[in-house]
């Protein structure tokens, strides 16, 4: 039993390569620092990358069940793709979508409502996300049945792709306990308001229900572990982009600390520089090595909480740091608008608070462990 | 190749014949056994010696089974084999509650033996690398001296040829065991009108030659883990010499090159039980902080960096196992392998608070001020932190070297701290 799939195929590392080229090669004509940028100020995702994403390369539909249109590959694959859109900051539906969306209707395990929305998830046409962010606490939202029919009421406000995504999973409490439902983007008394948000690659929006009807996914009460499994996972895919981001700084660095010229001499050539480019090196190893081994426990099974756990606190902090030194050896220039380098420190820090923040994957890390 | 799972399978045998299993690392029993953590060794000469004596046997009787050097040829007392059998063989060791052959393998097995292999005259291979691997003869490293250590190549030992011999002269510093070492191998400079790393030879130097003098070096924790080692006309002959005159600094390359990654090693020994989780977690039982949110904040972190290091450290041994070129990991290793202890060691202190100043007779509290007091030599030995961040920036990420006179300039002509000329 696999992140998202039944019968995993598998790749080697080789096939894994060469999936991470074509993507790069993909992004680097398809989805540039321009087209990147184009996404933040209109707050609208392109929807010829979408497309080129979906039914251009068939990475949508990868890791998905293939019982249900997906291709049956397994989160190791997943996580070539996730490392490569991380390190584009590729604005897209993908995350929400795949990991968020796809992950909860697979672990809540109701074959119908599998069989309804993930082929169209597959096929690209579809695209989904899961309020995830903000339960923590009790559920935003209450759930009410009548006359064999479900609603859902209350507000969400920090959803991923909330004003955007054609179905919404959320968790609402029902007498039952918190509950899993999917509310398609046309249902009546459904109000979606995009928020400002701190990193313009990835929309967040208020969502308000008000009685809005709504399909209980899975039994009534078992929204618990589809958050805990969908948190796993999405932590276990977040550091795959993390460190894609991550490593994207640094080969910044890097590349600017042999060029630039100061005092006669290549900034890279002082040690004051020279360290900090080591430093963000080790760091950014170290989260490539903790979000691989989440992303091969993720395929494993029972070592996942504590992997994932341990990738996301590793690769947050190594993003940050990455992200803030990037400023700091490019100086001046790396403080301006035109310079990518505020993207990847916006995505960052947006990236380590998402599900929580310090505060709470200390803890979740400790709670793992048995702590 | 010989098939893998016959050879585990005699691994096995032979360990199961003359060891016993190494107990499970079960739950931590607070208060029971031994609460030194020992990250150098404090023990008395007797205690030392004893524990050397069993590291010898116990390699003889490898090398008497056909372990002593699995990947080594033939003609010198080796199996052949690969250095994946190396790495199988040692897995499955790890397992068995053996005597550790670190003394031998670490400096003179693990580094010398290759250098020797690669460099030395046919009679001399002969003469010393089968008493090598039989755990006879223990080799060390005569290359630091008090005016170079960084910068090794600006060494200044002198080699001065004298018929069919060589008489050496000078001082090396932070020699680990060569108060138990038959044979060093000594870095000497033989040109001194070369730039620095064109006028050095290296020599196997007899450790019980007249004018050779082992003294300990006593370190910040109290005891004498290293020494230093005078040479004063020591006489070597010339077929003791490891590669061409002038030619010192490649070989010095292949010892360098053959140095044992701490990969693995951080689980190990009682450094590594010591902040190890459940361990700490004690700890935090013990002095009543389990629920102090910064301590948990700490342990945390702590806890997260120990196990993307074990992830890395595994993922390094099998990319190394399935052939291919070991990465830079090993320089990440081991700046990792020295922060995570040191800051496991502070994160321990911390939780003790004064329990830590005074031997008050508490089992596991003043026994954590042996491991604090090692964490700063974590930094420095095997090349420094700052050897180590130039080492990645420069190799790995490309970035220029600090630009200098010393490699191209007569030796001569350089300005030197301290050894002299």
């Amino acid at each position: 039993m696999t992140a998202l799939t039944n019968a995993r195929v598998t790749t080697t590392t080789a096939e894994r390569d060469e999936l991470r080229a074509t993507l790069r090669q993909f992004l680097s004509e398809r989805s540039d620092e321009q087209a990147v940028r184009r996404v933040i100020d209109s707050g609208v995702y392109d929807p010829d990358v979408w497309a080129g994403l979906s039914t251009g390369l068939g990475l949508v539909s990868l890791a998905l069940p293939a019982a249900y249109g997906g291709d049956g590959y397994g989160f190791i694959e997943l996580h070539a793709v996730l490392e490569e859109l991380g390190r584009a900051l590729t604005p897209s539906p993908f995350f929400a979508t795949v990991v968020l969306a796809a992950s909860a209707l697979v672990a809540a395990g109701d074959a119908d409502a599998m069989a309804d929305y993930l082929p169209g998830i597959a096929a690209g046409t579809r695209t989904a996300t899961f309020a995830v962010s903000e339960h923590w606490g009790a559920p935003k939202l209450t759930g009410e049945r009548a006359a064999g029919a479900w609603t859902v009421s209350g507000e969400i406000s920090l959803v991923l792709d909330g004003a955007t995504a054609d179905l919404l999973l959320v968790v609402a409490n029902t007498p039952d306990g918190p509950s899993l439902f999917a509310v398609p983007s046309d249902a009546p008394g459904l109000v979606r308001t995009p928020l400002r948000t701190l990193d313009g690659t990835r929309p967040l929006a208020a969502v308000r229900c008000e009685a809005a009807p709504a399909r209980l996914v899975g039994p009534a009460g078992g929204a618990e572990p589809v958050v805990a499994r969908v948190v796993d996972l999405g932590t276990a895919a977040l550091a795959a982009e993390q460190v894609g981001g991550a490593r994207a700084c640094l080969e910044a660095s890097a590349s600017y600390a042999r060029e630039r010229v100061q005092f006669g001499r290549a900034i890279g050539s002082f040690q004051a520089v020279k360290h900090k480019c080591a430093d963000m090196f080790t760091r950014v190893r170290l989260a490539d090595a903790a979000a691989l081994d989440a992303a091969e426990a993720a395929d494993e099974g029972a070592r996942l909480p504590v992997a994932a756990a341990t990738a996301h606190l590793v690769c947050s902090e190594a993003y940050l740091f990455a992200a803030a030194e990037n400023i700091q050896v490019h100086g001046g220039i790396g403080f301006t608008w035109e310079h990518p380098a505020h993207l990847y420190y916006r995505r960052a820090k947006a990236s380590q608070l998402l599900f929580g923040g310090p505060a709470d994957y200390h803890e979740r890390l400790l709670r793992a462990v048995g702590v | 190749m010989t098939d893998l799972d016959a050879f585990s399978a005699e691994v096995r045998a032979f360990l199961d014949a003359n060891a016993a299993r190494r107990p499970s690392t079960g739950t931590i029993e607070w208060g029971t056994g031994e609460d030194r953590i020992a990250y150098f060794s404090t023990d008395p000469p007797d205690v030392d010696k004893a524990k050397v004596d069993a590291a010898r046997a116990w390699q003889r009787r490898r090398y008497e089974a056909g372990f002593g050097w699995i990947s080594g040829p033939a003609e010198y007392g080796g199996r052949e084999l690969s250095t994946l059998h190396d790495l199988v063989y040692d897995g499955i060791e790890a397992e068995y509650d053996v005597p550790d052959t670190g003394v031998l393998a670490v400096i003179g097995l693990g580094m010398i033996g290759p250098t020797i292999l690669a460099h030395a005259e046919p009679e001399v291979k002969a003469r010393y690398l089968p008493a090598m691997y039989s755990g006879d003869v223990i080799a060390c490293q005569l290359f630091s001296e008090p005016g170079a250590g960084s910068d090794l190549a600006s060494l200044s030992t002198r080699a001065v040829r004298d018929g069919d011999e060589w008489v050496l002269t000078g001082q090396k510093v932070w020699t680990s065991i060569a108060q138990h070492a038959q044979i060093g191998m000594a870095l000497c400079r033989t040109n001194p009108d070369a730039p620095k790393h064109r006028g050095i030879t290296a020599f196997l130097v007899d450790m019980t030659a007249p004018g050779v003098e082992v003294r300990p070096l006593r370190q910040m924790t109290g005891g004498a883990d290293f020494n230093e080692v005078f040479l004063t006309d020591v006489r070597v002959p010339d077929d003791h010499r490891l590669g061409p005159v002038d030619a010192g600094w490649r070989t010095a390359l292949t010892t360098l090159m053959n140095e044992r990654a701490t990969v693995g090693g951080e689980g190990v020994g009682p450094a590594g039980r010591a902040v190890s989780l459940p361990f700490l977690t004690a700890l935090l039982d013990q002095n009543g902080r389990r629920d102090d949110p910064a301590t948990r904040r700490e342990l945390a972190r702590l806890y997260a960096d120990q196990a993307a290091t074990d992830a890395l450290n595994r993922q390094a041994i099998r990319k190394v196992r399935s052939g291919e070129q070991p990465g830079p990991e090993a320089s990440v290793s081991k700046l990792l392998y020295a922060q995570n202890l040191t800051r496991g060691a502070h994160f321990a202190a911390e939780v003790l608070g004064p329990k830590l100043i005074a031997d008050t007779g508490a089992w596991g509290a003043y026994s954590w001020t042996e491991l604090l007091l090692s964490t700063p030599a974590l930094r420095i030995l095997g090349g420094t932190e700052e050897i180590m961040k130039n080492i990645l920036a420069e190799r790995v990420l490309g970035l220029p070297k600090e630009p200098g006179i010393d490699s191209t300039s007569p030796f001569r002509e350089l300005r030197r701290s301290g050894g002299g000329s």
